[in-house]
C-alpha cells in the first residue's frame, strides 16, 4: 500500500468491532477468537457483530482492510522514485506487528472477491503516468507490478520466514529491489 | 492398483478433492471426516487448527501438482518458473492455496522452501565473486518474484494470465540481475 488508501466508510460500531478484533490477534492470534469474544471487547451484542460481518471471510477482510489504512498507512509518496523510501518505512511497521502483518498477507493472498493484493496500485499508476508516460504497455505493467508486489506485506513475510532476515535486512532488499526496478526508468522521466 | 496411504495423506488428498468444489475455507472438518471416512477428532489429532491443515496441505499440493523443476543455471530457473506459473494457471484453486500458506504466520518450525536452497546454489555458481549483502539481497528478491503470492497478486490484483506474468517476472528478474557487477559473474 502507498499513501491513503480507499477504505468503505465505517460506521462507529463497525471500527469498535475492527479494533477489538485487532487487539485479540496481537493477543491470541486469529484462529482462537470467537464473535462472542470479540463482541464482548467491543462492548456490543454478539448479533450486531454477525449484523456487520455475516462470516468470518468477510470479518477478516475488513480488519485487513482497516488495519492496511490504518496501523500500516504510510506518508504519501510524491514520486515514484520515492516509493523504495515508503517500502523501507512499510516494513518497519510489519516489523514491530508480526502477528497482524500475517494476516494481511493472508487475507491478501486468499484469491477471493474483496481480497485486496494491491491496494497501492491506483497510486503507482498516478506517480508512474505523471513522470514517466513513454513507457509501452508491457513495461508500464510490469513496473506497477514489480513495485506493488515489493509493496506489500508478502515482502517481510517471505524475506523473514526464507531467509531469516532480521528488519534491518529485510528493508534493505526490499528497497533494494524497488531501486533495482527503478533502474529500467530511470532515464525515460519526462521533461 | 492405488498404494495404501497413512491417514495424515488421505486427509490431504481429501481435502485437496474437496478443494476442487469448494473454497478451502469452506472445508469443515466434518465435512473433510466424511470424505475420509473418520472420525472428525482424528483429522482434530492430525491438524489441530486450519493453519496446520493449510501448511500441510500446501505441501502436499506442492509435491504432488507442482513439482519444481530442477535448475542450475539462471535461464533454466526462469524456464522453471514460467512451467510453474502455467501450472498455477491450471490450478489456481491449488496455487492460492499455496500462496495463503506461505503468507502465514509459521505453525511449525519451517524449513526454507527447496526452491530458495536452490536460488541460493544457483547464485553461488553463477556469481560466485558477488559479496554477500548483494548476495542476499538478489536471492531473496528472486525468490519473492518466483513465488505463489506473485502469481497470485497479479492475478487477482491485476487480471494477468500466466504469459503476461511470465513476462512480468522476466523483466523483474532482468532488473535485479543488471544490478550485479559484470566482474562478479562466471560467465554470460
Amino acid at each position: 500500500m502507498t499513501g491513503p488508501t480507499a477504505v468503505p466508510a465505517l460506521s462507529g460500531t463497525q471500527r469498535a468491532i475492527l479494533a477489538a478484533y485487532t487487539d485479540l490477534i496481537e493477543e491470541l492470534g486469529s484462529d482462537d477468537v470467537s464473535y462472542r469474544v470479540i463482541a464482548r471487547r467491543a462492548g456490543i451484542a454478539e448479533r450486531t457483530v454477525f449484523r456487520n460481518y455475516p462470516t468470518r471471510v468477510d470479518l477478516l477482510l475488513a480488519t485487513a482492510a482497516w488495519i492496511e489504512a490504518t496501523l500500516f498507512a504510510r506518508e504519501e509518496s510524491h514520486s515514484i522514485f520515492d516509493i523504495p523510501l515508503a517500502i523501507r518505512d512499510a516494513m518497519q511497521r510489519y516489523d514491530a506487528r508480526p502477528e497482524l502483518a500475517h494476516v494481511v498477507a493472508e487475507t491478501a493472498m486468499r484469491g477471493v472477491n474483496g481480497a485486496a493484493p494491491s491496494p497501492g496500485r491506483a497510486q503507482l499508476e498516478r506517480l508512474l503516468d505523471a513522470e514517466v508516460p513513454s513507457l509501452d504497455a508491457a513495461q508500464h505493467r510490469a513496473v506497477i507490478a514489480a513495485l506493488s508486489h515489493l509493496d506489500s506485506v508478502g515482502t517481510w513475510v517471505t524475506f523473514r520466514r526464507e531467509f531469516g532476515m532480521d528488519q534491518r535486512d529485510i528493508a534493505d532488499a526490499a528497497g533494494w529491489a524497488a531501486e533495482a526496478v527503478l533502474d529500467s526508468i530511470r532515464d525515460r522521466v519526462a521533461p | 492398483m492405488e498404494e495404501p496411504v497413512d491417514t495424515p495423506t488421505a486427509i490431504l488428498a481429501s481435502a485437496a478433492v474437496l478443494l476442487r468444489e469448494r473454497a478451502f475455507d469452506d472445508i469443515s472438518y466434518r465435512a473433510l471426516a466424511d470424505e475420509v471416512g473418520i472420525s472428525e477428532r482424528t483429522i482434530y489429532r492430525q491438524y489441530p487448527t486450519r493453519a496446520h491443515l493449510l501448511a500441510a496441505l500446501s505441501n502436499w499440493i506442492e509435491q504432488t501438482c507442482f513439482p519444481l523443476p530442477p535448475f542450475v543455471t539462471v535461464s533454466d530457473f526462469c524456464a522453471a518458473v514460467h512451467e510453474r506459473f502455467r501450472a498455477f494457471d491450471a490450478s489456481p484453486a491449488y496455487a492460492y492455496v499455496g500462496a495463503r500458506a506461505s503468507a502465514i504466520s509459521p505453525t511449525l518450525d519451517t524449513e526454507p522452501a527447496y526452491i530458495t536452497r536452490a536460488i541460493e546454489a544457483m547464485l553461488d555458481v553463477a556469481a560466485p565473486t558477488l559479496n554477500r549483502r548483494d548476495r542476499r539481497r538478489v536471492a531473496a528478491s528472486l525468490r519473492y518474484f518466483s513465488s505463489a503470492m506473485f502469481w497470485a497478486r497479479l492475478r487477482t490484483g491485476f487480471d494477468l494470465d500466466a504469459g503476461e506474468i511470465c513476462d512480468a517476472f522476466d523483466r523483474a528478474v532482468g532488473t535485479m540481475l543488471a544490478r550485479l557487477p559484470d566482474a562478479t559473474w562466471a560467465e554470460r
